[in-house]
């Protein structure tokens, strides 16, 4: 019998490792940072949440550590990209290979296992099945769109990825906010990593949803709550493959057609429709302030 | 209104004492004295490459001065960053403009010193504010117009905005009517009369000379990074400031012969180009024959954009035929057309003309490249290309320490002097010069006029298309006034005065 109420609930959890994803690479990308290392800091993100909880048998640690270890990814891509101005998509490229290395190096250290953890009794709770921490993108949706255009920070932001000479001319301080646009975004892909499976850590568990992820935001064209529902067309693509048996028109499809579903849904949108969104102007544009 | 009393006596709103400044392998600015009162517009001028933009931007905070000092109001200041400035009442606009064109122009107005209520912007504070600031110097813009829409007049006037936003009353303007039609510049200097009224300080820097007699009180004139000379308006003529800026007398006219014309070099047929169902070029015919400069009048956004577009290549026609040396090159993009004999003088030198972060070197051969001197065994031949550029540099007098530094290195008409000598360089058979002089000094605009006028000489076709009129009666040997996409009218030289010609750019008379 299909559960429509779980299956709602269902996507709902399995879109928020990519809505976080996508809700951070926005802040990132409006302060004129590309970031395709969020699948990195996601990656890295999900290890720590395992560690920290193991470690202080408790999920607030596991949940904080898992944003300090997104953090600390996202302060090299911000170190790299505003000081020392390595090309965006190098350093981007370079995190995301530097993670998948550093996570297993540590689950050798740490578990004495390099492609998996010991599993982590100590999860964030449930409330109607799901993850809890999973019912939060769309109020932080709506708060990032307020954030970004209603206030002082959001205005600079935006002007720091859209010419950020101009906004230096008037006296923004353009690397405090690239720095904080991106610090930003390794805070949300820990949130992504506490939300897609907090019990174990297993090696290159993030598959691409930090790449779907910003698929999301480019097809929601940089804008916070599109870039959100994008990431639940994903999602719910994804959660269709786990009610297969369910639902009886799908039943008689290969299950590997339908795994590949979001991944298809990901590639029709984006070629559809990346000519027509709109980066901001200065997005991966290098910023070297003038002397004086 | 003009004060009668000594100025001498009053304390000047700026005062910059023996600045200095160096780059790598130029003086720049040599000990300059420069003095500017309330109520005064005082012109700043000086050749390509003099050292009015350093002068400017050490005063603004962007450039720290290696010697000198800098009084606001008597007091001697350290002005450090742009902050700085804003905070003791300067403003600049700048020779490029620093807008950001995804904002809305209040946006734009308000970033950097934002007014806030409970942390969220107050927007209707600054509404009311940029209203009242709009109403006081007859400056209006449509506030939630997104910057990038507006054409590059409003551009400026939210530039000027910004600086009376944050109270600036001191105003330093770099070139702004390089860019405006003449419309605009009048409305411009409107606007800067208002605010001298209101016993602000404007520092004008042009190249137009007509500019600076009719808006200036005191002129000052710099040459390789010295002063050379102050003057009150009065004893000012044209001659005399040329002559100072150059170090010799300039002569203002060109001599423009009539040749005997050749066969059609560039012909358009019925042009129809459709944007968004808007028809941008509406049947456009014309043709170019070798042996003449044919220039386009026109009031901006009638279509010049695209009528240069489509016969360099970068956009195709909806309908009709375009015909270049005999070839129909419809379908034919920018590069194939260079190689048919094409060369191009871009519209924005920046955005087109040159890959700005790049040596000179290779900018000298861009759109060229494909040519057997800059082939060596299959690789560009680097020695060819540094002694093409050090040609350019000879020939055009293009102000630089040498062919390594980046274009972003030389001053704004230097740039432009550069893009206008490659282009010459390599003989193409049609020129599309869209406006050459764009910033560029009298000497170096008088220089240009003769280039063209020699390539027309020389048998080649040439397309003109500007906004200053003056520049297309003093070159064109026929002229077709471009209105709504078309061209409504041609005459030849002999038949063209600025009043008709007008008549035909607003409409007013058509065929
Ligand atoms: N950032 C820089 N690095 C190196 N050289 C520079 C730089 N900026 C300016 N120069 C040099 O300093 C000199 C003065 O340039 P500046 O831009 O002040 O001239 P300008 O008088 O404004 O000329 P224009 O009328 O062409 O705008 C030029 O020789 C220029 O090449
Ligand atoms: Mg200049």
């Amino acid at each position: 019998m299909f559960d429509f109420w779980y299956f709602l609930l269902r996507g709902l959890q399995l879109s928020a490792p990519m809505a976080y994803g996508a809700l951070g690479a926005v802040y990132s990308e409006t302060g004129g940072v590309v970031n395709i290392a969020v699948e990195g800091m996601m990656l890295t993100g999900t290890f720590f949440f395992v560690w920290g909880a193991t470690l202080f048998k408790s999920w607030i640690a596991g949940l904080l550590f898992a944003i300090a270890g997104a953090v600390l990814i996202s302060l090299i891509h911000g170190l790299a990209t505003i000081t020392f101005k390595v090309d965006h998509v190098v350093s981007g490229t370079a995190l995301n290979i530097l993670a998948s290395g550093l996570t297993r190096f540590l689950s050798m250290q740490i578990f004495g296992m390099e492609t998996q953890s010991t599993v982590n009794p100590y999860t964030p709770p449930t409330f109607l099945r799901i993850n809890v921490i999973a019912y939060f993108f769309i109020p932080l949706a709506i708060f990032t769109v307020w954030l970004l255009n209603r206030t002082r920070f959001g205005l600079r932001l935006r002007s720091c990825g859209q010419n950020p000479w101009a906004a230096d001319s008037l006296g923004v301080n353009v690397y405090a906010y690239k720095y904080i646009g991106v610090i930003l975004s390794g805070v949300f892909a820990g949130l992504a990593a506490a939300t897609l499976y907090p019990h174990q850590w297993i090696d290159a568990m993030t598959a691409g949803r930090g790449f779907l992820a910003l698929a999301a935001m480019i097809f929601g064209n940089y804008n916070p709550l599109y870039a959100v529902l994008a990431a639940m067309l994903f999602g719910y693509a994804e959660t269709l493959t786990y009610f297969q048996n369910q639902i009886p028109l799908l039943s008689g499809i290969s299950p590997i057609l339908i795994k590949a579903f979001p991944y298809v849904v990901a590639l029709v949108v984006l070629a559809g429709f990346i000519g027509r969104t709109k980066a901001p102007k200065a997005d991966g544009v290098i910023f070297e302030k003038g002397e004086g | 209104m003009r004060r009668v009393d000594t100025i001498k006596e009053r304390i000047p709103l700026i005062e910059l004492r023996g600045i200095t400044k160096s780059f790598p392998g130029v003086v720049a600015n040599d000990d300059i004295h420069l003095t500017l009162y309330e109520g005064e517009i005082h012109a700043l001028v000086g050749e390509n490459g003099a050292g009015k933009t350093t002068l400017m931007k050490i005063l603004y905070g962007e450039y720290r001065a290696d010697k000198g000092e800098i009084l606001v109001r008597g007091k001697p200041v350290r002005i450090t960053n742009p902050s700085v400035a804003v905070a003791l009442g300067i403003g600049m606009v700048h020779q490029h403009f620093m807008l950001v064109p995804g904002l809305t122009v209040l946006e734009n107005i308000i970033l950097g010193s934002e007014p806030v209520k409970n942390v969220v912007l107050d927007l209707s504070l600054a509404r009311r504010k940029i209203e009242d600031i709009m109403n006081a110097n007859a400056m209006p813009v449509d506030l939630d117009a997104y910057v990038e829409d507006l054409p590059v007049g409003l551009q400026q006037r939210v530039e000027i905005l910004k600086l009376l936003y944050r109270g600036a009353e001191t105003l330093v303007l770099d070139e702004p009517t390089a860019v405006l039609t003449p419309q605009e510049t009048s409305e411009l200097f409107k606007t800067l009369k208002a605010l001298k009224a209101q016993g602000r300080g404007i520092i004008f820097i042009s190249h137009k000379l007509n500019e600076v007699l009719e808006i200036a009180d005191r002129i000052t004139v710099i040459r390789r990074g010295r002063v050379v000379g102050e003057m009150p308006l009065e004893e000012a003529s044209k001659e005399k400031i040329a002559e100072m800026m150059v170090g010799k007398p300039v002569v203002l006219e060109v001599e423009n012969p009539r040749v005997e014309v050749g066969e059609e070099c560039l012909v358009l047929k019925d042009v129809v180009y459709e944007e968004y169902g808007v028809k941008k070029l509406d049947g456009i015919s014309f043709s170019v024959h070798a042996g003449e400069i044919y220039g386009v009048a026109g009031v901006e956004g009638n279509g010049q954009e695209e009528l240069l577009k489509i016969i360099s290549g970068e956009i195709y026609p909806s309908a009709g035929e375009i015909h270049i040396t005999n070839e129909v090159v419809n379908r034919i993009p920018p590069l194939g057309r260079r190689k048919l004999g094409v060369g191009h003088i871009p519209a924005d030198r920046q955005a087109q003309g040159l890959f700005i972060d790049m040596p000179l070197y290779i900018n000298a051969i861009v759109g060229w490249h494909w040519r057997q001197e800059f082939q060596k065994r299959g690789i560009l031949d680097y020695k060819a290309m540094r002694s093409t550029a050090s040609t350019i540099i000879k020939n055009f007098d293009v102000r630089t320490p040498s062919v390594e530094v980046p274009a972003s290195a030389l001053s704004g008409g230097n740039q432009q002097k550069f893009v206008v000598g490659r282009e010459i360089s390599f003989d193409p058979t049609l020129l599309l010069a869209a406006y050459p002089t764009r910033g560029v000094d009298v000497g170096a605009t008088e220089f240009i006029y003769k280039q063209l006028i020699d390539e027309k000489i020389r048998g080649k076709a040439v397309l003109l298309i500007s906004a200053d009129l003056e520049e297309i009666l003093a070159l064109s040997d026929r002229i077709g006034v471009l209105y709504r996409g078309k061209i409504i009218k041609e005459f030849s030289r002999e038949e063209a005065t600025p009043e008709i010609i007008g008549l035909y750019m607003l409409g007013v008379k058509e065929e």
